[in-house]
């Protein structure tokens, strides 16, 4: 299909630019592992002082982490780059030669920027939970693993919607590109099971800024935490925000070119 | 001394400027800072709860005390100066800076103080309205703002001088090099963003204490809680001015250094 | 497959609001209330036609409204007024057809990755253009050949030099074999030889392809080497659009006359105005009627080695047209 040829030309080229800053690799496995020598720390601590925080013990919050690395390092594959480029080229004005081809706009701006390395979190964070599930004792089946994609899909597409969103008002606000960095201190948020926070907090983390339903979501399921009604809701916010993210970047578009005058 | 305040009044003019002209960005900025501290605000209230109501001594409210003015004072003492350097140094934006009579830190000192001390008008509300929410309870004397004061500055001094010092790296490296990230770590784990240093092993408390996290950032706070007695405030007062001078050590060292790679880079 | 218009348009309009700040700490403060917004007429009212295959140059000082309308021939931006059709497209529809057909360079401005060798960015080109692998091939080589690519296209892009590069961009934008070429100031901030490299390109290019080119430029020279037919715009309005030597004969209402004498170039003053004097030689502006008078004079009067009679310089004609904004 078209959007796979695309898809496969993106990635060689990104590979093929990667490569070029070969120190990069290195500096990704450093930050890799300093990022979950992070996380533990701060589990230690706290389990220093509790045996279990608000029912998740010790190991599931592990699985947490694992979960939190991975989607971190999904997001910071493709997402954040993607989205920032966008917001620098709208900035800069060079986003016309993106709106020249004859491809969908948006296909293209979200894809193009691939930053291959970060797969070394990928890895890491299912490292991890694998680990933490072992440790558990708990088995995986094969409809629990379903959950758990379909999970994770869902919260990737929420994150996804929620940075083009953020991205297209760079249409209207000037300096936005700064913005991007404070889904990074956000995103701290999802480390901690979302039940912890109080409500109003709560739902600010799940559907205003859907940092939680990224990662406690997809971690229930694979603990086994996750019932039906929650998933169905999930995977039916994930379409309306992509449905909502759509739409908002074609009316932005319609801006830029001036249309809307 | 009179041009250098002259050239003061300038920067702080133009930094005003535009700031006000970025203030969409600029505020929204402040949402990450201010989600840190609330969300260890809950983390350890949840585990006071689980444990009877207190962790070592501190309660939910010491913890919203404690976290609400550690989101204060980490706005006050915060930098973002190593992200521009690395601007700098890649696209050579340095070259101007240097043309300039003055030293370039000049330029960074103002345009950071005008926008942390612009933004306290967003800060000081966020904190109160977080204050409604959570409660905080302490006891702040007028002997223990009065200290709080100078504390506040030299942390603020030594804060930006070291990371100043470490956006002069990007002379050496234009990537986030190694040091840049376990900084951030140790200054998480250490300064107190995480919680009360009271409450992490010994080990590590003493670890702190030798190194300039501490003095950045938990012990103003501490002042002002309360939570130290004489005797440890006198001996962080002079262990403030000690990293004082230390830091502003290493950033004259590492500016020399650096600049004679930088013109020797023919940038 | 017979258009009779390449490029088509009417009446096209562009206007901007910007919001509009005086410098100072209070008015800054001032606009934290209330934003004052001014109207910016970019291009006001402006109608022609290009046939197919013709170079059309399209002059006018910076600011002028050339590239809004290169921006709105291209499907980039919608105008305020007007209509237009690019091959019996509108362009901003943007159809996919449509964009498949067009290319447009902007001249210092990148689309080829940085870091990587221009051929991959070339490869992309073809993946997102869906262009036969053999027909790739075919005018890779052709552009190769063209534009003296072979020892270019393996060097990432960062390391080229600015004319290095503007001819990979060039041919990154023709490798889908375009229609309809809009280039915006190709050669600005180029040195002289390539400048020169690329309108020779450009011109065989269009030749061989019969690709209709507007080319948009603030160089006179651009357009003197490729275009028969000039568009002159300026504050967004058309002053000019037809042959050059028109142009240039159309307005100017001088002649300049060279001398070579011995004599004092004061006693030429008399003749009319003295606009260079050098050792021996001497320029004269002289109304054009009276042209004839005026050489009879001076040979029956001075000692005269050698006599030219020229127009002025083109330069001189279009830097006229700017600043008086008519033309005569």
């Amino acid at each position: 299909m078209r959007y796979i040829a695309l898809l496969r030309r993106f990635l060689q080229l990104n590979l093929l630019r990667e490569l070029a800053y070969r120190s990069n690799f290195y500096m990704q496995i450093f930050q890799s592992l300093l990022s979950l020598g992070f996380g533990l720390v701060g589990l230690a601590v706290i389990f220093d002082h509790t045996s279990a925080l608000n029912e998740w013990h010790p190991g599931e919050l592990l699985v947490l982490l694992g979960v939190y690395q991975l989607v971190g390092g999904v997001i910071n594959l493709v997402i954040q780059p993607c989205m920032q480029q966008l917001m620098r080229e709208v900035h800069q004005g060079t986003l016309d030669f993106t709106l020249l081809k004859p491809e969908d706009a948006q296909f293209l701006v979200s894809i193009r920027q691939i930053q291959i390395w970060k797969l070394c979190d990928i890895v890491l964070g299912l490292v991890v939970v694998g680990i933490a599930l072992a440790h558990l004792g708990a088995t995986v089946g094969a409809g629990q693993m379903l959950t758990f994609l379909v999970a994770l899909v869902a919260g990737g597409a929420i994150v996804y919607s929620f940075w083009l969103m953020l991205a297209t008002c760079s249409f209207w606000l000037v300096r936005v590109e700064n913005i991007l960095v404070i889904f990074q201190d956000l995103y701290q948020a999802g480390r901690w099971p979302v039940s912890i926070y109080p409500s109003w907090l709560r739902w600010t983390l799940t559907f205003l800024v859907p940092v939680t339903v990224a990662t406690t979501i997809p971690a229930q399921a694979l603990i086994g935490q996750l019932a039906w009604p929650t998933l169905l809701g999930v995977a039916l916010f994930a379409l309306l925000t992509l449905v909502l993210s759509r739409w908002f970047w074609l009316f932005g578009l319609r801006h830029y070119t001036g249309a809307s005058a | 001394m009179k041009a250098l305040l002259a050239v003061y009044r300038a920067q702080l003019k133009t930094s005003f400027l535009m700031y006000l002209q970025y203030r969409a960005s600029s505020v929204l900025w402040l949402l990450g800072m201010v989600l840190e501290p609330v969300i260890y605000l809950v983390v350890w209230s949840t585990i006071a709860g689980a444990n009877g109501g207190a962790v070592d001594g501190y309660t939910a409210g010491d913890f919203a005390a404690y976290f609400l003015v550690l989101l204060l004072v980490n706005h006050l003492t915060d930098n973002w100066v190593y992200y521009e350097f690395q601007e700098r140094v890649r696209q050579g934006l340095l070259s101007p800076l240097l043309l300039r009579p003055i030293h370039p830190i000049h330029a960074d000192i103002a345009q950071n103080l005008t926008y942390k001390f612009m933004m306290l008008v967003v800060m000081l509300p966020t904190a109160g309205a977080l204050g409604l929410v959570f409660h905080p309870t302490a006891s702040i004397t007028p002997l223990s703002l009065l200290l709080f004061l100078p504390s506040l500055v030299l942390a603020i001094a030594i804060r930006f001088l070291v990371e100043w010092s470490l956006g002069l790296t990007a002379f050496w490296t234009t990537q986030m090099s190694a040091v840049i990230q376990v900084y951030y770590v140790g200054l998480f784990f250490l300064s107190g963003q995480m919680g009360p240093l009271a409450l992490f092993p010994a080990p590590v408390q003493v670890l702190a204490q030798l190194l300039p996290f501490q003095w950045m950032l938990a012990f103003p706070v501490q002042l002002l809680l309360g939570q130290l007695d004489q005797h440890a405030i006198v001996l962080g007062l002079i262990a403030q001015t000690i990293w004082l001078c230390l830091s502003l050590a290493m950033m004259t060292v590492l500016w020399h250094r650096g600049l004679r790679r930088y013109s020797g880079m023919g940038a | 497959m017979g258009h009779s218009c390449a490029i088509d348009m009417c009446n096209l309009s562009k206007h901007y609001t910007v919001s509009r700040r005086d410098a100072g700490l209070k008015a800054a403060l001032r606009s934290v209330v209330r934003r004052a917004t001014s109207q910016v007429v970019a291009v006001d009212g402006i109608t022609f036609h290009l046939a197919p295959g013709e170079i059309v140059g399209f002059l006018g000082p910076n600011g002028a409204g050339k590239t809004t309308t290169l921006k709105m021939l291209a499907g980039l931006l919608y105008p305020t007024t007007g209509t237009a059709t690019v091959l019996d497209y509108v362009p901003w529809r943007r159809e996919r057809a449509f964009l498949q057909q067009i290319a447009l360079v902007m001249g210092q401005r990148n689309q080829l990755q940085w870091d990587i060798p221009a051929i991959d960015s070339f490869a992309l080109n073809q993946t997102i253009y869906r262009i036969d692998p053999s027909a790739y091939r075919r005018t890779l080589d052709e552009l190769t050949e063209l534009l003296d690519l072979a020892p270019l296209l393996t060097k990432p892009v960062r390391t080229l030099s600015l004319g290095e590069r503007m001819k990979c961009e060039l041919a990154a934008a023709l490798l889908h074999r375009p229609r309809v070429l809009f280039l915006d100031e190709p050669t600005i901030g180029l040195d002289v030889t390539s400048q020169r490299r690329i309108r020779t390109f450009i011109a065989e290019y269009n030749r061989r392809s019969e690709a209709t080119v507007l080319l948009s430029s603030h160089y006179m020279a651009d357009v003197e080497a490729l275009c028969r037919r000039v568009i002159v715009i300026h504050h967004g309005q058309i002053l000019f659009d037809g042959n050059l030597r028109e142009l240039a004969q159309r307005s100017s209402s001088y002649k300049t006359i060279t001398v070579q004498t011995p004599d004092e170039p004061s006693r030429l003053a008399s003749f009319g105005e003295v606009i260079s004097r050098e050792e021996g030689q001497v320029k004269l502006r002289v109304p054009k009627a009276a042209t004839a008078s005026v050489v009879q004079r001076l040979l029956e009067e001075c000692a005269i080695s050698d006599l030219t009679i020229e127009d002025p310089p083109i330069e001189q004609v279009i830097e006229q047209i700017f600043a008086q904004g008519v033309v005569a």
